[in-house]
């Protein structure tokens, strides 16, 4: 018995080896790496120790505030609406349309398709002269903005295009947190005579209360490591004049334009406890919801 | 009343599906028009006449086949690998009795906490350390494990009763056998879910490529797309033909295997 646990030992660890070496040089190291490199300054040849400075630097620099400041405002609206719109979306197809497997694969695809070429199309769609989006506002007689050249439009027009991408998830989730449901509430709930908006808010809302938390938290991680829709909105550009400067993108210019490796993982350091704090504050404030 | 909600139903849910679909269709449209018919007021929505020879002049402009070419392959080897690594550690982790399982266990928990973003950088150091900048292997090398792929496997295989383990074992199969003989043909959804994502999200990767590869014959769809929309000048036609040839080739997979990727999202909806 001994002797044949010993055997499994060896065969464990043949059957972990690939995927831990992986796991260690690309996950782990990277990580300690990031977190010496933050207390470093110089070029990547040649690196040395300067111990808080970098730290000084970014916490005193406006931009990273700005970027910070757009993230937070980013994190803060996309989750919110997104999330309003894609329950509403989720609610009514379950609830009230057939075909509904139909309506949440049309509803998938922006999740699997790649934010750089959807955003040409966005890019497209928002031109000030020609886009498609200010024809419709003009033929209703509303306001026409400069969605991409103007610097205090910038962060609205990526607000716009975040809600639209984060829907996707979300309602693929919450469609399969409906079906979970059971359905005997329901019929139950209709027996004694309760309305739609009744059976919402007493049954289905309640129960969804641990797929919204998830949600809430996955939602805001991505919010707050948005890069990708703005390089593709802006042609690469932060928006006009870094007027939608995020926290990857100050840490993507600090570390690949600017060349200073130390000031980018400082700031690495810092979006991870950002993080970190968001997601733990937003767990207790749901606890705190879920207990009552 | 009743039939008065439902028509409100149906307009909202056509008109939000009009909203998430529309993009793609204007997309595949714009690539078909003509430079005028982009840029006119009002806008052009079906082109007066499909103008195919954009895509010619797409392929003509930038090497578009050899970024397909490249993404085919690094996706592909990507996905490869995240599968037999995977399998193979899952299989450990759910199977197997060792020691220092469950340390394994916590430190793979938390590292999925750990976003990409933060060791991406560190990463590019790894890779141009060992000189593999505009490679093949720079590309892939980083993504050929991915500890969530391994918790998904070893959530998927804790379903399955150990009492086949220890069968296939009494009857002399040994832990190889049984691997490739019962486990694989007996967990093949989660598998083809876990090769389904693990290649979209190598198609569409977009931080890692532009970081590591500065060469045009090594760019990444992607990287080469918004590269030619930087570069090709204000062409909005070609820009979207470019980007409805990105698009495409995942939507089809999308469409043929949209059960699959549904299920395996919303089966433990993480990823990223």
């Amino acid at each position: 018995m001994k002797n044949k646990r010993r055997k499994n030992q060896w065969s464990a660890w043949w059957f972990l080896g690939p995927a831990l070496l992986g796991i260690i040089l690309f996950s782990v190291f990277p990580i300690l790496r990031a977190l010496v490199m933050s207390f470093q300054s110089g070029s990547l040849i040649s690196m040395h120790w300067t111990g808080l400075s970098n730290y000084k630097y970014v916490i005193q620099d406006p931009y990273f505030a700005k970027a910070l400041q757009n993230t937070a405002l980013y994190a803060f609206t996309v989750v919110p609406i997104g999330m309003v719109i894609s329950i509403a979306i989720a609610w009514n197809l379950f609830n009230r349309i057939k075909h509904s497997k139909f309506f949440e694969a049309l509803f998938f695809m922006p999740y699997v398709t790649s934010t750089i070429a959807i955003g040409i199309v966005f890019r497209y769609i928002f031109n000030g002269q020609y886009g498609l989006l200010n024809y419709i506002l003009r033929f209703f007689h509303l306001g026409t903005p400069n969605w991409l050249d103007n610097p205090s439009m910038n962060m609205i027009t990526v607000i716009i295009f975040g809600v639209w991408l984060s829907l996707a998830f979300n309602i693929v989730i919450l469609m399969s947190a409906l079906r979970g449901i059971d359905p005997q509430h329901y019929t139950i709930a209709k027996m004694y005579g309760a309305s739609d908006s009744e059976m919402f808010f007493r049954i289905t809302l309640p129960q969804l209360v641990p797929t919204l938390a998830f949600l809430l938290t996955v939602n805001l991680i991505n919010a707050f490591k948005v890069y990708t829709s703005i390089y593709a909105l802006f042609n690469g550009q932060p928006g006009i004049a870094g007027s939608a400067m995020t926290a990857v993108y100050y840490i993507f210019n600090k570390f690949q334009v600017v060349g200073t490796p130390g000031v980018a993982m400082a700031a690495t350091v810092l979006l991870f406890l950002v993080i970190l704090v968001v997601s733990f504050l937003q767990n207790k404030l749901l606890n705190k919801v879920g207990r009552r | 009343m009743k039939k008065v909600t439902g028509i409100i139903t149906w307009i909202f849910i056509i008109l939000l599906s009009i909203i998430t679909v529309f993009p793609f269709i204007y997309m595949v449209l714009g690539g078909l028009m003509s430079y005028a018919e982009t840029t006119s007021i009002p806008p052009t929505i079906i082109p007066h006449h499909f103008h195919f020879e954009n895509y010619v002049q797409v392929f003509h402009q930038a090497p578009f086949l050899k970024y397909f070419w490249n993404t085919l392959l690094t996706s592909s080897i990507d996905t490869v690998c995240v599968l037999i690594t995977s399998l193979f550690a899952a299989f450990a982790l759910t199977s197997l009795d060792f020691k220092g399982k469950k340390a394994i266990k916590i430190l793979m928990i938390s590292l999925l906490m750990v976003p990409s973003e933060a060791i991406i950088f560190t990463n590019y150091n790894t890779i141009a350390k060992w000189g593999l900048l505009n490679t093949y292997v720079g590309l892939f090398l980083p993504f050929t494990t991915s500890v969530f792929y391994i918790y998904y496997l070893n959530s998927y295989f804790q379903g399955i009763p150990r009492s086949i383990y220890q069968a296939a074992k009494i009857s002399g199969a040994n832990n190889w056998q049984y691997v490739w003989k019962i486990l694989v043909p007996m967990s093949k959804p989660a598998l083809t879910t876990v090769g389904l994502l693990s290649f979209i999200a190598g198609w569409n990767s977009f931080l890692w490529p532009l970081l590591v590869t500065n060469n045009d014959n090594m760019r990444l769809l992607n990287n080469g797309l918004a590269n030619f929309a930087s570069d090709g000048g204000a062409q909005t036609q070609l820009q979207l033909a470019a980007a409805t040839l990105t698009v495409i080739p995942i939507l089809i997979i999308y469409f043929i295997f949209r059960k699959q990727i549904i299920q395996g999202v919303t089966r433990d909806g993480l990823k990223g």
